[in-house]
């Protein structure tokens, strides 16, 4: 069938005006995925490591426990990997209040619904001898940074 | 001066006087509140006993909670920093403000438990079945934007509750596959619960899904009427259809094949007759006030006894123990808290499969049922009918299921979501931070 040139056109110029409409819809709703983020860095400073008391230190800010050992610190999220409370440190376990997830002292699964273990933190040290956490980067368990200044 | 003032008022909303039956039944179409109504309806529909008036009473309680919201707009900042405080000067500030808030919490709580129960009774009366399917639909998606209005609504005071009800909940949906991490970044407006999250869900709240369950709401209505009533009336119909009826006295066209369809005398055969069917107004309009007036105390006495809770401000450092979702919601923590498989190294995170998976089969099953129902069209619009009594005996199962899943999240479970007894002591918990 052999179309003419009229209703070709009036063809591609309904179809133009409709693709424009479905067009601003894909922009208008592309808008509700921002852009920009006024949200925290990552990579942040903690205290410097002589600071932390010996043992489990909760810092709320970053929501993440401190454990510092004889000549060591490292950083584990106190973020549970189930649905996202913070996990309580209850001197031999991480207990989470919203599902009961447990974890032991270096983050493994003990019991309840959490799929992975909590992340440890790569950990360093700033210039000026803060703790310099990166909590994009996990880190294998059981990386700890060694404190050059600690007195053991 | 009062037959004046009665004139004038006939004048702005009812220019009509009825003179016969006929004439009442348009006075009605004619009149500003009432046209919405149809002219008549049959006596069956309005049966007390069996439809309950649970749709009724939860569409009172929606009116109750669009005007009481609509005020507490007038008081409430959405915003992280001011939020809390706006609902703790309801509470204390405003005159009447806790009133107020109570009455929205408590007609909240009483929609989803009606909206439910509603659902029960349509299913347990075999009311979804034939040219209701589609109504059933309706009423499964109104369920759905109930529980989120319920949802959306208890974030805006921005307590504990609402930061951690926030955390969970968007977390569970990024843990649905592919397009997890894309809905949870949609729903939050970033990466954390913060200042764009409360926006969305304020205006979600106020406005987005108020707007569409009211025009679901309104289509609820308008299928109702036409698919002739509520389902009890099929009884009524198979009788007068069953009856013998006079031969008609003129030939039906469709006989000579001239015009498709039914003759106009069989059309009226399957219809009710004068005798099943009452005005409107009074007797249907008379009902729905009264039990709009009854919901509305109780609504209002409630309010008056116990206050809507309220959880300290939120504290993104300190989940508290245990966080407990609102009763309509504890069920599914009982399911994400105890539906994570671990199949060897590979692990399905609860979240998934007791956060989408089981409410998405449950859901499917309420979408499907209809088409599977192969009892006879007699089960239409009865209780509890013989021939249903599997299908009914499913339902409350689930149902049954459901409730003890609530009651143990709410009354065995206590810190660290451990179980215990109602009656063993908990632990003492030491103060974090």
């Amino acid at each position: 069938m052999e179309t003419d040139r009229r209703t070709l056109l009036r063809w591609l110029g309904k179809s133009s005006v409709f693709a424009a409409f479905v067009a601003q819809i894909g922009a208008a709703a592309r808008a509700f995925f921002p852009n920009v983020l006024y949200e925290p860095p990552s990579t942040f400073n903690l205290k410097k490591p002589e600071d932390y008391p010996q043992g489990y230190t909760f810092d709320s800010d970053h929501r993440l426990f401190v454990i510092r050992g004889a000549a060591t610190v490292h950083v584990i999220s106190a973020i549970c990997t189930h649905l996202g409370c913070t996990v309580q440190w209850r001197g031999t376990e991480f207990d989470c209040p919203c599902h009961g997830s447990r974890f032991d002292a270096n983050g493994n699964v003990i019991s309840g619904p959490a799929p992975p273990p909590l992340p440890w933190f790569e950990v360093s040290l700033s210039p000026d001898g803060l703790l310099e956490v990166d909590s994009a980067a996990a880190v294998p368990e059981g990386s700890a940074l060694t404190t050059p200044t600690a007195k053991a | 001066m009062a037959t004046d003032l009665q004139r004038v008022w006939r004048k702005l909303t009812w220019p009509w006087s009825p003179l016969s039956e006929r004439e009442a039944s348009e006075a009605i179409v004619r009149n500003l509140w009432l046209h919405w109504f149809p002219a008549k309806v049959s006596g069956r529909s309005l049966s007390w006993s069996y439809s309950l008036w649970l749709g009724t009473a939860a569409a009172s309680l929606f009116v109750i909670l669009t005007v009481t919201g609509v005020m507490l707009m007038f008081f409430y900042v959405p915003s992280t920093e001011r939020a809390y405080g706006s609902i703790k000067d309801l509470q204390y500030a405003v005159s009447f403000g806790r009133v107020l808030r109570n009455q929205h919490r408590w007609s909240a709580e009483g929609m989803v438990a009606l909206v439910f129960i509603h659902m029960a009774r349509v299913f347990f009366t075999g009311a979804y079945r034939g040219s209701r399917v589609l109504n059933w639909l309706v009423g499964i998606a109104l369920l759905l934007g109930t529980l989120m209005l319920s949802f959306t609504g208890y974030l805006l005071p921005w307590d504990q509750l609402a930061y951690w009800a926030i955390t969970v909940g968007t977390n569970i949906a990024s843990s649905a596959p592919l397009l997890g991490w894309t809905v949870q970044y949609l729903l939050l407006g970033g990466h954390f619960v913060g200042q764009q999250t409360l926006l969305r869900f304020y205006v979600l709240h106020v406005f987005f899904l108020p707007a569409v369950v009211w025009m679901l709401f309104a289509y609820h209505m308008w299928r109702v009427r036409k698919d002739g009533g509520l389902a009890a009336i099929e009884a009524v119909r198979a009788e007068r259809r069953a009856e013998p009826k006079p031969m008609p006295r003129s030939k039906s066209y469709s006989l000579f094949g001239l015009t498709p369809g039914t003759s106009v005398a069989v059309m009226s055969s399957m219809g009710l007759e004068e005798r099943d069917q009452v005005a409107s107004s009074p007797n249907l309009t008379r009902r729905m006030i009264l039990v709009f007036l009854a919901v509305f105390n109780v609504t209002l006495l409630l309010s008056l006894l116990f206050n809507a809770p309220l959880e300290g401000p939120a504290n993104p450092a300190v989940t508290p123990n245990p966080a407990k979702a609102p009763w309509y919601f504890v069920w599914l923590q009982e399911l994400v808290s105890s539906t994570t498989i671990h199949l060897g190294s590979f692990t399905i995170s609860g979240g998934l499969i007791g956060g989408i998976l089981v409410p998405g089969v449950l859901l499917a099953a309420l979408i499907l049922w209809p088409f599977f129902d192969r009892s006879p069209a007699s089960a239409e619009g009865v209780w509890f009918a013989r021939t249903r009594t599997r299908q009914n005996a499913v339902f409350t199962i689930i149902s049954i299921g459901i409730i003890i899943l609530i009651i143990v999240g709410l009354y065995l479970r206590g810190p660290y979501w451990h179980l215990y007894w109602p009656w063993s002591r908990r632990p003492v918990l030491p103060q974090v931070l």
